[in-house]
């Protein structure tokens, strides 16, 4: 009698245990490696912190039911060579969403990604991302459709004549690439003169470099690097009182950058000389004080983060690129499909019908033939110590040029 | 003539502040024969300790300079203590490899803070309107920068020249067991080389930081940018460090200046100083004011 009440005593145990362990639900492995420290680390580290908190919010709000997504997150120092190891952990781990950072190590790894049919969502815009890629989802307009957008938007509000571009950039794969693109937006009749390219060294003086453009007539410098170069040139362009004043004042020069080269920390480092400066972003900015900025600051007060990360657009595309993978494991879910990288794939090259992201200025769709997510750029201007939008544009040359006109 | 002006006027700016961030590898050479690897680290920690004290504790920007020098003097003197005087007596590259490692340590130390992944700017404090004779223009943020420079060079030349503790550095340098043999302190000397370097490194640090921001790597990277300096005034040398770095500096802005932009040239700026070294270095080996040491056995 004792013996059979023992027997069913246990039985109702292994009962439980496993009835309690179905009603956990799944736990979906991401991983996602990037500069948390090292070069370009005040983009990554708020970045990292964006992806954090919305994965937190996630499990936390059971936007999966009982289903959770674990995403760990490595820091790489901005060197490949790390960044490949953690992928290699991450595939050893069984993830079934990756998330990468910079231009160099996504460029390294798209044929890691290709062979191992691992969606990727890297935190690099660059273009060549997606040449002979079938994994790379890019989450919002690329450098080359910011850099060739406001070339659009400088000759389409230039006032007599061609106007006479230099383009500041980068030296690096990273800063080159949308230089190519650029010109050929020119070459399939952007009406646009490309006086000069200037590759930037690590200069405490651009007198000389500011007073050889102005010499062959330059009106307008458009940049695509980071920010640090970009206000040690614009405080000497305020020196040598060379900077508009107004979009394309004549014989002075209008300065105007694509996404890493704005934002908040321009501002801090360039102070008054960044005024009048004009930054291309997809991500919505809190300065703006809209319903999505709420919602941003609103996640950021939730997990903690100080007023620097929470109003940086860097904590917004850290946000994004979560919440790229966030809905395609809902749609996965929602047509009854394994949580599988190759359904995740088949989820993003079914998303024509996109989300809309509080992070991001417009809607975040792909399709098969097109892994672009955000297509449209706002214009910031900076004016009184913040940046305010004042335009917004998708880049009509980047869409002809992908067309192969 | 203004345009040619302007650019011997930036490329004499940007040549001192780089004689000034030389200036902290010179001395530890001068002293050690060593090659300082974690320079650049110590110009970045005595930026930012001054935006520190000037922001987070409101102390006047001036008292914060000379505060973060003092800081730096200690803490360059601590790392010597710690890390490198048991290195005495060990070949060279040894205590290279310590540099190394060193950098690397401060590394990770600052980016456990925020000053490792942010940017900053310090506060304003010099009028902004700059200083314009006939056309040419500088910054008060620069001027600033090479008075200071100029300040401490000529201190230290003194200090080498004519003071007591100068000179026996000097004999260190020369002959470790004949300056011992004479009762100098060879561990002292070297301690209060590496504190002198953190010193001008701090102030090379500040102005540096004062004219791009605060941003980490921009900050350390002029730790190795500096190198061709030293190399090419001769590594122990502090009247070398500044004219070593008034040429690199005319010669970088001469270059962006008249090449760049010309004949399909682009970043001439970052080449021709190198050219101009590996030039002079064909003719003087050990730069243009090193010592030529001939050893006779």
């Amino acid at each position: 009698m004792k013996e059979t009440r023992m027997v069913r005593g246990l039985m109702v145990l292994v009962l439980l245990v496993f009835a309690v362990s179905a009603h956990a639900g799944e736990v979906y492995k991401l991983g996602f490696s990037g500069a948390i420290t090292g070069p370009t680390s005040d983009a990554g580290n708020p970045l990292s912190k964006g992806i954090e908190d919305w994965f937190k919010y996630v499990n936390d709000t059971k936007m999966l039911g009982d289903d959770k997504i674990e995403c760990t997150i490595r820091d790489d120092q901005y060197k490949t060579d790390v960044t490949k190891r953690n992928f290699e952990e991450y595939l050893d781990e069984g993830i079934v969403f990756y998330l990468n950072y910079s231009t160099g190590s996504t460029l390294g790894l798209k044929m890691d990604f290709e062979e191992e049919m691992m969606p990727t969502v890297p935190s690099s815009y660059h273009e060549g991302n997606l040449v002979n890629s079938n994994y790379i989802f890019i989450p919002v307009a690329t450098y080359s459709e910011n850099m060739v957008a406001l070339a659009e938007y400088v000759t389409k509000n230039h006032k007599g004549g061609t106007p006479k571009v230099a383009l500041f950039i980068h030296p690096s794969a990273f800063g080159r690439g949308p230089v190519d693109d650029t010109k050929k937006a020119v070459a399939a009749g952007l009406d646009m003169d490309i006086v000069e390219v200037v590759e930037h060294g690590k200069d405490l003086d651009n007198s000389a470099m500011l007073k050889r453009l102005m010499s062959k007539g330059v009106q307008y410098v458009i940049c695509h690097t980071v920010q640090s170069p970009v206000a040690t040139m614009l405080k000497d362009a305020m020196r040598l009182n060379v900077n508009a004043k107004s979009f394309g004042e004549e014989g002075k020069l209008t300065f105007l950058g694509a996404h890493y080269t704005g934002g908040a920390d321009l501002i801090a480092l360039a102070g008054d000389a960044a005024e009048g400066f004009l930054w291309t972003c997809s991500y919505n900015l809190t300065t703006e004080d809209n319903e999505k900025s709420k919602k941003q600051l609103e996640l950021a007060k939730k997990y903690g983060r100080d007023d620097k990360a929470a109003n940086s657009h860097n904590y917004a595309a850290g946000i994004l690129q979560a919440q790229i993978p966030t809905e395609a494991i809902l749609r996965a879910k929602k047509a009854g499909l394994e949580v599988n990288p190759e359904n995740l794939t088949k989820m993003l090259n079914d998303m024509a019908n996109g989300f809309d992201s509080f992070a991001t200025v417009g809607p975040v769709t792909y399709s098969k033939d097109d892994h672009v997510g955000v297509d449209v750029v706002n214009i910031y201007k900076a004016d009184g110590g913040v940046f305010k939008a004042i335009n917004s544009i998708e880049s009509e040359y980047m869409k002809k040029l992908r067309a192969g006109m | 003539m203004v345009y040619f002006f302007q650019i011997v006027v930036s490329g004499i700016v940007v040549g001192s502040i780089y004689a000034l961030a030389a200036l902290g590898l010179v001395l530890v050479y001068k002293s050690s024969r060593v090659a300082n690897f974690a320079h650049g680290q110590i110009i970045a920690a005595g930026a930012f300790i001054t935006y520190f004290l000037t922001v987070d504790l409101g102390v006047p920007i001036f008292f914060s300079f000379l505060a973060s020098m003092v800081i730096t003097f200690f803490l360059a003197m601590s790392v010597e203590r710690i890390f490198l005087r048991r290195l005495i007596g060990e070949p060279i590259i040894s205590v290279i490899m310590v540099t190394i490692g060193l950098a690397s340590i401060i590394d990770g130390l600052i980016y456990l803070t925020p000053f490792g992944t942010e940017n900053f700017s310090f506060p304003a404090f010099l009028p902004t309107t700059p200083l314009t004779i006939a056309g040419v223009s500088i910054s008060w943020t620069q001027l600033v920068g090479v008075i200071i420079t100029f300040i401490l060079i000529g201190g230290f030349s003194w200090f080498f020249k004519k003071s007591t503790v100068g000179i026996s550095m000097r004999a260190v340098s020369d002959d470790q067991f004949g300056s011992m043999s004479v009762g100098i302190s060879v561990p002292r000397v070297f301690g209060l080389a590496w504190a002198t370097a953190g010193l001008s490194a701090a102030a090379a640090g500040c102005i540096i930081g004062n004219i791009t921001g605060l941003n980490f790597d921009t900050l350390h990277a002029f730790g190795i940018v500096v190198f061709p300096v030293v190399i090419l005034g001769g590594l122990d040398s502090i009247m070398g460090a500044v004219v070593a770095g008034i040429i690199m500096g005319l010669i970088q802005q001469f270059a962006t200046g008249y090449l760049d932009g010309n004949w399909g040239l682009n970043g001439t700026g970052d080449v021709a100083p190198y050219i101009v070294l590996l030039i002079i270095l064909l003719f003087k080996p050990h730069g243009l004011f090193g010592i030529h040491e001939i050893e006779r056995v």
